[in-house]
């Protein structure tokens, strides 16, 4: 125990010796004797060889720690023989050693002044910089680019967890009416608290209670709209299948009925089972020649979507995810009007927001047949981009999910039915559609 | 004959793995300008048109050139020329450099080939080409659509005989999906093209594809074939004019 302590000691001294050390000596410009005899290019080399040595030591002594507490374990347990005493001797032996290297090493690199920015404002004529050792330990190859990198010290996943509590603060205080419902929600008031709200969808949550997970959104989707074709992936794997994208849409063409060929899409991953539900984190909603969109859900296996984005069929690429951008305009401008109906979803209506979405996105499998219902037509130049654009905006508050309704209006589509979900051109929508 | 030499061509295309797997592409129709009776098509039409894509928001991107040129067979005894399919086509077009396309256009034929094919066949003096026609002119970007405006001449020389444009809506590949959109926008083309009052119109006849064993995804193949229509009925309509000045 007493051992221990003072190895826990040691550890703490080696680690201030690594951090923010000061200066070696009290005059700080000129630079320490032991490196004045050799040039450039060798302090640095050398400099970045015992950091590479202060490394492996440390790496040891971490091992050694770790031995160590397993010595001690085995000699906790009943009926053993001296076998742990001689591991602990071991082990304190090593370890010492291992901490009296460091402990030189450490001088040197003091004294090289790797641990601290003193060489900085020294510029030698070979423009060449002693690494520097950050006091959160990551070590810096050249001292103007701690400056200039910034944050990127920190890891990316740092980045993003910092950035999501960005967001999530900035959510909190600019949207703090988004946040009351999510609190105030109970199963018993759900339906009390939104009647003011456009009935009829609303009611309807308390139907969909049993879409609770991921799978069931997912099979019901299925069941209720033929045409679609619903993927699930993992992340990574999403990004591998993009840019796979969009051989398989070739493989399946068949080519003239005269020279008898079929070809095999090869490229299509295995269906997901459902043993891996929890690890989805892309839904891929694609529409044979129509579209093919991409929704992310956050956190992974969960029925909270957090992005949506559209695409051609006939795109491939890596830049194919849930935040990426098609490069047809008719895409990115759906892709603008999915993201706000997102946000809708996720804030009237949070409970059922997955299958409100998907729901949303297969009514636009009407993309190039449905005219428009104010302008009855297909096709119209809309005045602020000078674009011709199909239909692209469909009304997403009045969208009703109870499963009975949207059987009917769905498939009973090829759109010229009156059940058929509305679309309008940019310039026909107004905002309380 | 005719056969033997469909099995030779055959043979010399197969010599590509990827052959049967044809790039999908964004699907196009091919438009050609059919003066009105009487008039004849000449410059300040194409001046007149191109000016009209510019008025719904065209952006001229470039230049583009196609060509077709109908093949004769090189035969010693010119008895046997019956045996040989009447017409034969090798097409060329912008997007697919390295590709040549043959059109049998009586035999409902359609081939995707090396561009290296049209060196063979001179090596081989097989087939002589008989008539070659370019088609050249701009290329403009709508958003979504993608137009082109050329002038029809024939090979080594500046007369013109006719107008084509093609129109191709980039997002989606599949025929029967864009039916609609292509509609309607030649709808809004012809909107735009009849305050100018010019003495004729763009017309487009939709081939048969799947005589020509083509699938509802688009691919060159189509434009190939299409451009052969195209040029037939061109053909037809100068005959016309001319029988009808005589």
């Amino acid at each position: 125990m007493l051992q221990q302590h003072h190895q826990q000691q040691q550890h703490h001294h080696l680690q201030s010796a690594i951090t923010a050390a000061p200066p070696p000596s009290a005059t700080t410009s000129t630079p320490p004797s032991s490196t004045t005899g050799e040039a450039p290019p060798k302090q640095v080399a050398l400099a970045m060889d015992r950091l590479g040595q202060a490394a492996r030591l440390i790496a040891d002594i971490r091992l050694g720690a770790d031995r160590l507490l397993e010595a001690l374990f085995v000699a906790s347990q009943p009926h053993q023989s001296s076998k742990p005493l001689h591991l602990f001797r071991q082990e304190d032996e090593s370890m010492r050693q291992h901490l009296q290297d460091l402990r030189t090493v450490g001088k040197q690199l003091e004294e090289s002044g790797v641990l601290n920015e003193s060489l900085r404002s020294r510029s030698n004529s070979w423009g060449l910089h002693m690494p520097l050792v950050c006091p959160d330990g990551a070590v810096v190859a050249y001292a103007w680019k701690r400056q200039l990198a910034g944050q990127a010290g920190a890891s990316a996943v740092d980045r993003t967890r910092l950035a999501l509590k960005a967001f999530t603060d900035q959510k909190r205080r600019f949207f703090p009416h988004l946040d009351d419902e999510e609190d105030g929600e109970g199963t018993d008031t759900v339906s009390k608290k939104h009647r003011n709200l456009p009935a009829l969808a609303e009611d309807n949550q308390d139907n969909l209670s049993d879409c609770k997970t991921l799978s069931d959104v997912l099979t019901n989707l299925e069941k209720e709209i033929p045409n679609l074709k619903v993927s699930t992936y993992e992340r990574l794997d999403w990004l591998k299948r993009a840019s796979s994208l969009p051989a398989s849409a070739n493989d399946n063409t068949m080519e003239a009925p005269k020279h008898n060929f079929h070809s095999t899409s090869i490229l299509r991953p295995a269906p997901q089972n459902v043993a891996s539900m929890d690890k989805v984190a892309v839904i891929e909603l694609f529409f044979p020649s129509i579209f093919r969109a991409v929704v992310s859900l956050h956190p992974a296996g969960s029925t909270d979507p957090d992005s949506v984005a559209f695409f051609s069929p006939d795109e491939g690429g890596s830049y194919m995810h849930s935040r990426g951008s098609s490069v047809y305009h008719v895409f990115r401008q759906i892709t603008e009007h999915a993201t706000v109906a997102l946000q809708y979803f996720l804030g009237i209506r949070s409970k059922t927001a997955l299958y409100s979405l998907l729901h949303w996105i297969c009514s636009y499998q009407t993309l190039f047949t449905k005219v428009c219902n104010k302008c009855g037509r297909l096709l119209a130049m809309d005045r602020q981009s000078a674009l011709i654009l199909p239909p692209v905006h469909r009304p997403y508050r009045t969208l009703s999910v109870s499963k009975q309704s949207s059987s009917q209006s769905i498939s009973s589509t090829l759109d010229q039915g009156s059940n058929a979900p509305e679309a309008y051109h940019i310039g026909c929508f107004s905002d309380n559609m | 004959m005719s056969v033997v030499y469909c099995h030779i061509f055959r043979r010399l295309i197969s010599y590509n793995p990827y052959r049967k797997k044809s790039t999908t592409m964004p699907l196009k129709r091919v438009f050609f300008w059919q003066p009105n009776a009487g008039s004849t098509v000449n410059s300040q039409i194409l001046n007149e048109v191109s000016q009209c894509v510019e008025s719904i928001n065209g952006v001229k991107e470039g230049r583009w050139k196609a060509t077709l040129t109908f093949y004769k067979p090189m035969l010693r005894d010119q008895a046997l020329s019956a045996e040989f399919p009447r017409e034969f086509i090798g097409i060329s077009l912008p997007e697919q450099p390295n590709k040549y396309y043959f059109v049998l256009r009586f035999n409902k034929i359609v081939l995707e080939s090396d561009s290296s094919i049209q060196l063979i066949m001179e090596k081989l003096q097989s087939y002589k080409s008989r008539v070659a026609l370019n088609f050249e002119g701009f290329q403009y970007q709508l958003g979504d659509f993608q137009l082109r405006v050329g002038k029809v001449v024939p090979s080594h020389s500046e007369n013109l005989r006719g107008i084509v444009m093609e129109v191709e809506y980039l997002p989606i590949s599949s025929l029967e999906k864009s039916k609609q959109i292509m509609e309607e926008f030649f709808d809004i083309w012809q909107d735009a093209i009849s305050k100018r009052s010019l003495p004729g119109r763009f017309i487009h006849i939709e081939p048969d594809f799947s005589d020509y064993g083509l699938a509802d995804h688009y691919t060159s193949q189509h434009t190939a074939v299409q451009y052969t229509h195209v040029t037939s009925q061109l053909i037809a309509s100068v005959q016309a004019v001319q029988t009808g000045r005589n």
